[in-house]
């Protein structure tokens, strides 16, 4: 409820998405130009590879009162300050799928043209969709290792959870409900009583109980090294496709 | 109070260094025991000033607490040949791994109608007074007799009362836990000594780190990991040496150690539960040993002549 609908205007070359933005009373329009004369923030949606191409397009449109917040994977804040007028307020954004129930995790870099209050706003405007934080642009890779692509190793876990159960004879929809309900429930915890991680694990394993037999069967599978090495293949790979 | 050793090897030697270094007891309050006279650890006794004897009834003659510091197979023969001289103000303490308490009341009710034992479970460094150390109180043995050996015990380290069946547990926590950190410290000083450490310097430096470490953790109200955590900045050399650990099961590996020492102590209660010797067998042992050995003699009569006489060597 921070903008109301009919203050967003979404662009794109064909209606094949706009017709969602539409129905929840967004304007649209073929014309890229167009938002930058409508809109003060502006929000660069596009794949990375096309991103050059559309900013050659608006750079003559955009101006000192523009706040542009790019979200394209691995697309420097140089490369976005070289491709547009030189002082243009920049922003670069890295989201999370979970944005879309508002519980994402969000990382934000400046670039040198935006100040403390672009910074402000950007974090405002986004803490309605989840966890937003400011970070150096060199955390952003690693955002995108540990959250971006992070989302996916949860559902793989969850997956396996709800097969675990399977096996041992609950039905699949059950299983999957309550394995999302464990991991939402879990998240919850930590956030909200900011102990650590293993703290709150040994709160759970009494001695000689179920929990420490199960989590002795995880560190026999070094579930630990295999997380790290995702993140690390993730984050890396991130880096790779950023030089490209 | 006197203290007596039943065996005159590793662990009474251990103890009755620290019960003398702490000042809790006169060398010549103590009396050990063994037919060994050949062991390393009597000669240090004796040096120490401790009473040494090759009689074990002596032993218990002259002791109020009573330790049973022998390998776990070598309890019913103790207890069958001191069990006659066990009067009510003795306190049997028995520190052999997997050795129930009810083994022992069994075995001595036959002498003695009250028998106050009391189980434990200790560790070497009580040798420089930072040991290890749990007990657990038979059917006869009052809160003051607990107390008592508390007190013995926590001059050498820390000790803590727990029921009987934490000890096979605590074994294999902090009764095999010096041999893993033994393993580790000679592997860390490698990694030293790979990297071009000299050797001595880098046992040092390993220990001296484990030692802090350790030290850290107790004083702290912290949990390991947060102590972990605060130690690996990120990106640093820290992290990427953990992620080795992790990626070779570092941590599984200490669980399974744990568990498997564990497990081994209550397979050998078992299998020295369903021991069945007769009396004259014992005696006839017992007095072999009095003989010089031969190579043709039984495994049992070995057990006697073993030079590596730790009860928590099981």
């Amino acid at each position: 409820g921070k903008v109301p609908a009919s203050n967003i205007l979404a662009s794109a070359p064909s209606d094949k998405n706009l017709d969602a933005w539409r129905e929840s009373g967004c304007r649209t329009t073929h014309c890229n130009l167009e938002v930058l004369q409508d809109t003060t923030l502006v929000f660069l949606a596009t794949k990375p590879h096309i991103l050059p191409g559309v900013l050659q397009e608006i750079r003559p449109a955009v101006g000192p009162h523009h706040i542009v917040v790019s979200m394209a994977a691995g697309v420097s804040l140089q490369t976005l300050q070289r491709l547009l007028p030189a002082g243009t307020k920049v922003l670069r954004l890295m989201p999370n799928l979970p944005c879309v129930v508002q519980a994402g995790a969000m990382v934000f870099a400046r670039g040198s043209g935006a100040g403390d209050g672009e910074a402000a706003l950007l974090k405002n405007l986004l803490s309605s969709c989840g966890l937003c934080e400011e970070v150096p642009e060199s955390y952003i890779n690693i955002h995108t290792g540990l959250s971006g692509s992070g989302v996916a190793y949860v559902y793989l876990f969850a997956e396996a959870l709800a097969e675990g159960a399977v096996k041992m004879g609950m039905p699949v929809g059950l299983a999957s409900r309550i394995a999302a309900q464990t991991l939402l429930g879990a998240a919850k915890m930590m956030l909200e009583t900011g102990e650590h991680p293993a703290k709150l694990r040994g709160d759970v394993c009494t001695p000689g109980g179920t929990t420490i037999h199960a989590l002795h069967q995880l560190e026999k599978g070094a579930l630990r090294a295999t997380v790290m090495n995702a993140v690390e293949a993730a984050t890396n790979r991130a880096c790779d496709v950023a030089k490209d | 109070m006197s203290v007596g050793f039943i065996g005159a090897g590793q662990l009474a030697f251990a103890l009755a260094r620290g019960f003398t270094a702490a000042g809790i007891l006169a060398a010549h309050k103590i009396t050990a025991s063994s037919p060994d006279t050949d062991l390393p650890t009597v000669s240090g006794l004796r040096k120490m000033g401790v009473n040494f004897t090759v009689s074990n009834k002596d032993t218990v003659k002259s002791s109020d607490v009573l330790f049973l510091a022998v390998k776990p197979p070598i309890i019913p023969f103790i207890l069958e040949e001191v069990g006659p001289d066990i009067e009510p103000r003795h306190i049997v303490v028995s520190c052999a791994a997997g050795v129930t308490i009810g083994s022992i009341e069994k075995k001595l009710s036959t002498f003695c109608p009250t028998p106050k034992v009391i189980r434990c479970m200790t560790n070497t460094p009580v040798v420089v007074r930072e040991g290890a150390t749990v007990y657990a109180t038979g059917t006869h043995a009052d809160v003051e007799d607990g107390k008592l050996l508390e007190q013995l015990m926590a001059s050498v380290g820390f000790c803590t009362e727990v029921e009987e069946d934490l000890i096979d547990a605590v074994t294999g926590l902090s009764g095999s836990g010096p041999a893993y950190a033994f393993t580790a410290l000679d592997a860390l000083a490698d990694g030293g000594v790979k990297m071009g450490i000299p050797r001595r310097l880098a046992v040092r430096l390993g220990a001296q780190a484990l030692l802090g470490a350790a030290k850290m953790l107790l004083e702290s109200e912290q949990h390991p990991g947060q102590l972990k955590d605060n130690v690996c900045s990120p990106g640093g050399a820290t992290i990427h040496a953990l992620h080795f650990l992790e990626s070779g099961g570092f941590r599984s590996l200490l669980i399974n150690a744990v568990e498997a020492s564990c497990i081994r102590t209550r397979e050998l209660q078992h299998l020295a539960d369903q021991e069945k010797i007769s009396p004259a067998a014992i005696k006839k042992t017992l007095l072999d040993k009095v003989k010089m050995e031969s190579p043709s003699l039984s495994s049992k009569v070995s057990l006697f002549t073993n030079k590596s006489p730790s009860s928590k060597k099981n």
